[in-house]
């Protein structure tokens, strides 16, 4: 297609095989086929049971269910009625969160919470900024090609067409991609907020090349959903649907083609068949203290993310798995990973007001590549970013200010303009979930998740912060004020091409279940400097389409292991 | 009196980095901020409540209602909750968010973060520890409790648990540096979701749903380019004598 076609066709073509947009209500933001939506009995086993209703396993249903499958989805969190239950507010909001108790250490612990966990149909995606970056290629063989990481067993080349595809349906918009796999959208920018401006033209003068986007927020209209109202409350829910979740992506499809969801249940473990060692379904609670209900099925996916997918497994234990299903060679929970996420905010003399336009602007990934010169390996890319109030007290807070001077600095809120950093931060197994003593209301064990940054980390936070804050002096910033913080979550059931050394082979299914797998970002064995909900997704889509197909229950030792011999397409 | 395009009032560029007095800000004339100061003094973010939906209306304005007594602390907590809220945010006189209340409420309710340092008990455990701390620290600095310390002993003491310096008593029983972030992201967290504190800070609020339209992109408007119902940061307009150095 020639760029001519594609301009005119920009934002016209949607995707084929999922219906989401249309089935959307343009009067309530109510998910449609809730009242309607198939149920199965406990003791019907369906084709496939899901734990977790976000990413990986709505994407997952929504094909599946295409091809005919019978599934339910088992999820702890609220089926959502956003026009009552989400709110255009910072503290409101705290219902989307995962705030069950988890226990962190190590020596950075990890803040969780509102910071990268979400409960409820959809999933964190309810309450993501909106960033939709892919993976580059060379995320996917760190350790080839850097001695660094882990490589993946599976390249590239699988999952661009299901990137391609997501990208098609969430929609997103942003310029045209220069870096990594370059590639195209099938949105046009949003338009670019005072804010974001500013800091962009400060990564100009540094040499720093950003592009607007990517972000998974409608850039006109989609179907039913409208167009962005810019009101910049992305973390706090879409009331306005024009942002992507799977609450609006793909649950719609998936609920109009025999999906059922059900919400407000706490998978509490996969149950295992003692003599064929395959999984018979997945043990449920409806509430605290409730009866305990087996809903069977023929497969089992669990999605419920880097934490909670970890947890389910090792709280699964069986004669067969004393030690957490699928951890017989103690690999369930480790190389569980976040992303250095420092941002850094500058002052200007005119008001900007940063809390208008949606937070994810802009972007850049120049320094997402290894560079030797810059002393350690990997990378990081650069975003965006704009806190509300409760987010800027944070922010103010970290450097160091309370009292009249917090005071003084959050009077000035109108006057900055934030940009952050996502790093890459290397896969590490003493990085881990694991159990705690402590059990909650179900009587299921809690996580406890232990984090400590290694000196590769280190230098590339401090590389990073350096770069940012370049900027903002490039721009003319007048004060500068800076957070160390961190985002997102993934690892933690990784694939990999050997059973001693991952949880799920090449087609995520696991090594020592056959009937088994796991479909959220638990299985990624590296990161990237990129947001993950993009990547989830892809993962979610390419495993549904082998399923489906059959071939993710190839018992071939070279299928399990995954492809190899393709190093050379996987580079560009 | 402050240029705001100088920035010469921030904290950071100024000597010692201690912040001014708000002496130089304008007295609020429209709607409440807290202590009546801010940069906004024609802003009353309240004015758009028409244009907010039912069930954001319904969990902001609930934050206006009168503060009920409290629920979780006790009545010999109270009086260094008090205190503790009140110079963290330099909250010296009326109208005060009450901050100490909507901290009680969450910890009444239940409504943690989701995460619990391994070192550290239970955050509604750690809230009780950092109060019986504080006292213990004002007792053996200033022969007093914490709530009847002066305003510049008590940010001297706070200014330690900021840093995590304080030992002995109950702070033996913590991770002092959590403690801190535990207790402050509650008390942030509370006074900036109030809507005096988005008066003081001429935040839009909520925008549901009416959102915004003029972005301040690149363009003729410029950065700088204001909706119809964005009223302009001003300095004082009826200066009184702006005390430099604060003495106390």
């Amino acid at each position: 297609m020639g760029t001519f076609w594609r301009g005119i066709l920009k934002g016209a073509l949607g995707p084929r095989d999922n219906d989401s947009r249309f089935l959307l209500d343009v009067h309530s933001r109510d998910l449609p086929g809730e009242t309607t939506m198939a149920r199965y009995r406990d003791d019907d086993e369906v084709d496939l049971v899901i734990v977790g209703a976000g990413a990986g396993g709505s994407v997952l249903a929504q094909r599946l269910a295409r091809h005919g499958w019978r599934v339910v989805i088992i999820e702890a969190g609220p089926f959502w009625h956003p026009d009552e239950d989400w709110v255009s507010d910072e503290a409101g909001s705290h219902p989307l969160y995962w705030t069950q108790k988890r226990i962190i250490s190590g020596a950075d612990p990890i803040e969780l919470g509102k910071n990268n966990s979400g409960r409820g149909v959809g999933g964190s995606m309810v309450h993501y900024a909106g960033y939709t970056p892919r993976f580059h290629p060379s995320d996917l063989s760190t350790y080839t090609d850097d001695g660094v990481g882990a490589d993946w067993p599976i390249c590239y080349e699988d999952l661009r067409p299901h990137y391609e595809q997501v990208e098609a349906e969430l929609p997103v918009a942003g310029q045209d991609w220069p870096w990594g796999y370059p590639h195209r959208y099938p949105f046009s920018p949003h338009p670019v907020s005072g804010a974001a401006e500013k800091l962009r033209e400060g990564a100009l003068r540094c040499g720093i090349e950003m592009r607007v986007g990517p972000v998974g927020i409608v850039n006109g209209t989609f179907g039913n959903r409208p167009h962005c109202i810019y009101r910049g409350y992305c973390l706090q829910g879409c009331k306005v649907n024009a942002k992507a979740s799977p609450y609006v992506t793909h649950l719609p499809d998936a609920l109009a083609h025999g999906v059922e969801v059900r919400a407000n249940c706490m998978a509490l473990r996969v149950e295992i068949r003692q003599d064929s060692g395959r999984a018979r379904g997945v043990v449920y609670a409806t509430e605290s203290g409730g009866a305990h209900r087996l809903q069977r099925a023929r497969y089992v996916a669990i999605a419920g993310y880097s934490v909670e997918t970890p947890r389910l497994l090792l709280a699964s234990v069986s004669r067969r798995f004393p030690s957490g299903l699928c951890n017989n060679v103690d690999q369930v929970g480790r190389y569980v990973m976040v992303q250095g996420a420092t941002q850094t905010a500058g002052r200007w003399p005119f008001e900007l007001r940063m809390y208008k336009a949606p937070p994810p602007e802009i972007s850049s990934e120049q320094f997402y590549e290894t560079d030797p010169a810059r002393g350690f390996a990997r990378g990081f890319s650069i975003q965006t970013v704009s806190p509300l109030p409760i987010g800027w007290a944070e922010h103010v807070l970290a450097d160091g200010h309370w009292g009249w001077a917090l005071r003084e600095y959050m009077r000035d809120y109108n006057h900055w303009a934030t940009i952050g950093v996502l790093n890459e931060l290397l896969p590490h197994p003493d990085n881990r979930i694991t159990l705690a003593d402590e059990t909650d209301p179900y009587g299921q064990p809690i996580a406890r998740m232990d984090y400590t940054l290694g000196d590769n980390d280190r230098a590339n936070m401090a590389y990073s912060t350096k770069v940012i804050t370049d900027i903002l002096h490039a721009a003319d910033a007048q004060d500068v004020l800076t957070i160390q913080r961190f985002a997102h979550l993934i690892g933690g059931a990784r694939m990999g091409s050997f059973p001693e050394h991952s949880v799920v082979d090449a087609n995520q299914r696991a090594w020592a279940v056959p009937n088994l797998f796991i479909a959220d970002g638990s299985v990624c064995p590296t990161q990237g400097s990129a947001n993950p909900a993009l990547t989830i997704m892809a993962l979610a889509s390419r495993l549904a389409q082998r399923m489906a197909s059959g071939a993710a229950m190839d018992d071939d030792p070279g299928a399990r292991t995954g492809r190899t011999r393709s190093r050379a397409g996987n580079r560009r | 009196m402050p240029d705001l395009t100088s920035a010469d009032h921030l904290p950071k560029r100024r000597p010692g980095g201690a912040a001014l007095h708000p002496s130089w800000l304008p007295r609020q004339r429209r709607g409440t901020t807290p202590q009546m100061i801010g940069r906004y003094p024609d802003f009353n973010v309240l004015d758009a409540v028409d244009t907010w939906d039912e069930a954001t209306k319904k969990v902001v304005l609930a934050r206006l209602e009168p503060p009920g007594p409290l629920r979780f602390f006790t009545s010999d907590e109270e009086p260094v909750l008090r205190a503790l809220c009140d110079t963290v945010l330099a909250q010296d006189r009326e109208p005060r968010v009450p901050v100490a209340e909507m901290v009680d409420g969450k910890l009444a309710d239940g409504l943690l973060d989701g995460y619990q340092y391994a070192d550290m008990p239970d955050d509604r455990d750690t809230w009780r520890l950092v109060l019986r701390g504080l006292d213990h620290t004002a007792t053996l600095g200033y022969q007093t409790g914490f709530a009847g310390c002066a305003e510049a002993q008590r940010e001297a003491i706070v200014s330690e648990f900021a840093q995590g310096r304080l030992v002995g008593g109950a702070w033996d029983e913590l991770n002092v540096a959590h403690a801190w972030s535990v207790v402050i992201r509650m008390m942030l967290a509370a006074f900036y979701s109030h809507p005096w504190a988005w008066n003081e800070i001429g935040f839009g609020g909520p925008a549901y749903p009416r959102g915004f339209m003029r972005l301040g992109g690149p363009g003729a408007d410029g950065p700088a380019v204001r909706e119809p119902f964005e009223q302009p940061g001003a300095t004082d307009e009826d200066p009184v004598q702006v005390v430099d150095a604060w003495e106390r």
